[in-house]
């Protein structure tokens, strides 16, 4: 495979999982603000830094009047906006159309059935009355796509590649939600019978990631800090753990280096050192300083990415 | 079932001085349409429409559509696409072949020639300063031998029908000749929209096209090469027949490639992959020869590979179509075919020439400048239907105009009776009903070291705008799908 076409591919895979990351959060915290339990989780103003906060561009001024329309079509549709979604399904877009040769028909007429989708969303529906419905779709639409790229590829190299790009977005997105709704946790707490350990937003947060029922089967509770950390960093079962992303990545490493050994300056061998890390952790050791916890494993899975694009895409 | 009243066809409006392929000599519906023309006769207009945009879509959804690009905000849009089919028999299918494939062999014999010993301008058969004057001649070609022999391995030939009924080539491309992908995708959207009708028709296939055209490829693998690797090189995803490049590419399992992932070291040449270089041995390129090799041609070139001509002289690597073939399909050269076939072939020509008045000769210049209005005049070097004025249109000051570009550059031009391409039944959108069209055909021939190929179908362009006999997707063209019909 192409050096070019690799990366390609793998940003393929970044942008297709972090469109629907990005949709699902506004689509769960939108709604469950709607009728949650405090004041300030209910406030708009709230919900709607919330959501900037998560895409990277925090609303720093907290005398500025945030205009739901507008974060909306902002997040959503905006061309203009690096991080909106319409720009994430037009890389992702744009990056299978340059490899093209390498996926199959199935694949490519369902990401280019997603873009027009997206493209042809009428901004004032999608403001005034689509969120809903767009975001859902967004959600769906990746999901069919990640079908595809299981039941429609050769599991190879360019499906390790793909894999290993959908797996590090996905780590990197729950950690930004993670993030997010814990800054939410620690503004929200203090109002009414709210305490941070039992906040309203970790059911959001469980929420945002399609996490809720099977975390409500598993610890058989209502979520609260420790429990939802837990789950969705430490718990290899949960497929949206950040655990569950490393295995995932480590796994897929294997077909693009295939020695009993790994060379120390070797991608494999830092996935599994990061791995191994993550393997052997408790969740008291994270609770403690979350912040830092964030700020570590996001900087790992960076150095990931870039040590993949050294190895393998470095054209 | 029965009789739909006012269905698509009940304001089908003939042209009695056009040659409607839907009828024959004595004005009834041919026997291979019949079946087709009661099943289309069926739909009433509402359904027809229906099915239309559901055809649209699915090109869509397949991604075949293009747009231009330095228009920030146009919209993507789809080649437009005609879904009734256009059906020739085996009879007159085995001329075309039979044609094409005699053509595409003589082109390929007087290549040689050209780059070798020139044979045929000793002989006073093609005039030398043909030859030299052409742009596309290329002196760095002189003595290379093509692995396999073979220049034009992807030939392109244009054909039409003549209001006399007989099949007329209008152009040969043997440079980059493209649209097959079109031929194949014209298949699929037709199958998906009104699979019903193949059930009546033993049509041959079109998806057996990429097996050959790789077989082909590997026919002329380099020498000492035992499993060949092949790529397709592209411009890049923003060229206008991208899609048809990664079609290929998917559809033989080969690599698709920019200049940019190739390199030349001691003459080879090599890919850039995840697992570091890999050497390439056939390039299908889809890039003009003039920019495949910046050392070599036009040093302003990014999207080639510098030393790759090297590489191709010491006979390292195969490109196809060997660079330098754009001699031969300059439409100067078109109207010594006869006499080309005729010379390396001792064949008489299957399919006929247009005949052709050269302006580089006076006398022939002086008759056209006496008849522009009865002519079709073309530029010899031009392609996708540039510059090519067609006399009875022409207003008096166009006309004067027209003679003074003659005048200033003779050999640039040559000029044609005005054929009369025969119309076919094509369904338009304006008016909800179908009208006739002139149509032409691209025929796809493939010729490899002992093997050759036509693709059974081919593209039927129409021009879309009523009366108008130019029919390239530059100039508003659309497409058909083509039947060929088993014995």
């Amino acid at each position: 495979m192409l050096a070019r076409v690799a990366n390609n591919l793998f940003w393929m895979g970044r942008y297709i999982e972090r469109s629907e990351h990005i949709a699902r959060y506004i689509n769960v915290n939108y709604f469950a603000s709607l009728d949650a339990p405090n004041e300030h989780s209910q406030s708009r103003q709230f919900v709607l830094r919330s959501m900037m906060y998560m895409v990277g561009e925090p609303e720093k001024d907290d005398n500025v009047q945030l205009n739901e329309e507008d974060i909306f079509f902002k997040i959503g549709l905006d061309p203009g906006f690096p991080f909106s979604i319409i720009n994430n399904v037009k890389y992702a877009r744009e990056n299978a159309n340059s490899a093209r040769d390498l996926i199959s028909t199935e694949l490519y007429e369902a990401t280019n059935k997603f873009y027009h989708f997206v493209v042809n969303y009428p901004v004032d529906v999608f403001v005034k009355r689509g969120l809903y419905d767009f975001t859902l779709n967004i959600a769906e639409m990746s999901a069919v796509l990640r079908g595809k790229i299981r039941g429609t590829l050769l599991h190879d190299e360019v499906y390790a590649i793909i894999l290993m790009g959908i797996n590090i977005e996905r780590a990197t997105q729950i950690i930004r939600m993670i993030n997010s709704k814990y800054n939410d946790a620690l503004v929200a707490q203090g109002s009414y019978a709210d305490r941070f350990r039992n906040s309203f937003e970790w059911t959001t947060l469980l929420k945002c990631a399609e996490s809720y029922d099977m975390m409500r089967r598993y610890y058989k509770k209502t979520p609260n800090s420790v429990s939802t950390l837990e789950f969705l960093i430490l718990n290899p079962d949960c497929p949206r753990s950040v655990m569950n992303c490393l295995n995932q990545v480590f796994y897929h490493i294997k077909t693009l280096d295939q020695k009993s050994s790994y060379h120390k300056n070797s991608t494999a061998f830092l996935v599994g050192k990061v791995r191994a890390e993550y393997a052997y952790k408790s969740i008291e050791e994270i609770e403690g300083d979350v912040k830092k916890f964030i700020e570590s494993i996001l900087d790992s899975l960076n150095q990931i990415s870039q040590k993949m694009e050294k190895e393998f895409f470095n054209y | 079932m029965p009789q739909v009243k006012n269905t698509i066809f009940s304001s089908y409006e003939k042209n009695p001085g056009l040659l409607d392929e839907l009828y024959d000599e004595t004005g009834e519906i041919k026997e291979i349409y019949s079946k087709l023309f009661k099943l289309y006769g069926e739909h009433s207009i509402q359904d027809y429409v229906t099915l239309n945009n559901k055809a649209k879509a699915s090109f869509f959804n397949q991604g075949i559509t293009f747009q231009v690009y330095n228009d920030k905000d146009s919209k993507e849009k789809i080649f437009p696409f005609d879904l009734f089919p256009r059906i020739i028999d085996s009879k007159e299918w085995d001329i075309i072949e039979s044609g094409t494939i005699q053509r595409c062999r003589a082109l390929n014999l007087f290549l040689w020639d050209v780059y070798h010993e020139k044979k045929i301008i000793r002989q006073g058969i093609v005039p030398l300063e043909l030859i030299s004057s052409s742009v596309n001649y290329m002196d760095q070609m002189m003595d290379v031998n093509p692995p396999g022999g073979i220049y034009n391995h992807i030939s392109g030939t244009d054909i039409i029908k003549h209001s006399d009924g007989r099949y007329y080539v209008l152009e040969d491309n043997i440079r980059c000749p493209s649209g097959v992908s079109y031929v194949i995708c014209n298949r699929t959207a037709l199958k998906r929209a009104l699979f019903g009708v193949f059930n009546h028709y033993q049509t041959y296939t079109v998806t057996n096209y990429a097996e050959n055209l790789l077989e082909v490829l590997e026919s002329v693998k380099p020498k000492g090469v035992d499993i060949p690797t092949c790529v397709v090189i592209t411009p890049g995803m923003y060229n206008s027949a991208f899609y048809e490049h990664s079609y290929l590419a998917k559809t033989m399992g080969v690599e698709l490639v920019e200049g940019r992932d190739l390199f030349v070291e001691n003459d080879f040449v090599y890919m850039k992959t995840i697992n570091g270089p890999e050497k390439v041995d056939i390039i299908y390129r889809r890039v003009d020869d003039q920019f495949m090799d910046p050392l070599e041609f036009r040093p302003d070139s990014a999207l080639g590979v510098p030393g790759i001509f090297a590489a191709y002289k010491k006979g390292n690597v195969s490109l196809a179509n060997a660079p330098g073939t754009g001699v031969a399909d300059d439409k100067a050269i078109y109207t010594y075919m006869p006499d080309i076939i005729k010379y390396y072939l001792g064949e008489e020509p299957i399919l006929n020439n247009v005949h052709t008045y050269h302006c580089s000769r006076p006398a022939e210049m002086n008759y056209v400048l006496d008849h522009i209005s009865e002519l079709v005049i073309k530029p010899v070097d031009e392609a996708g239907g540039y510059g090519i004025s067609i006399g009875n249109r022409l207003s008096k000051d166009e006309i004067d105009a027209v003679k003074r570009q003659i005048r200033a550059d003779p050999r640039k031009y040559v000029a044609q009776p005005i054929m009369s391409l025969s119309v076919h039944p094509t369904y338009i959108d304006e008016s909800e009903s179908f009208e006739q069209r002139h149509v032409d055909l691209r025929t796809y021939t493939l010729l490899g070291k002992d093997k050759e190929f036509v693709l059974k179908g081919g593209l039927t362009r129409v021009a879309l705008k009523k009366g108008n006999l130019i029919v390239n997707s530059s100039q508003g063209g659309g497409s058909k799908d083509t039947w060929v019909l088993k014995k």
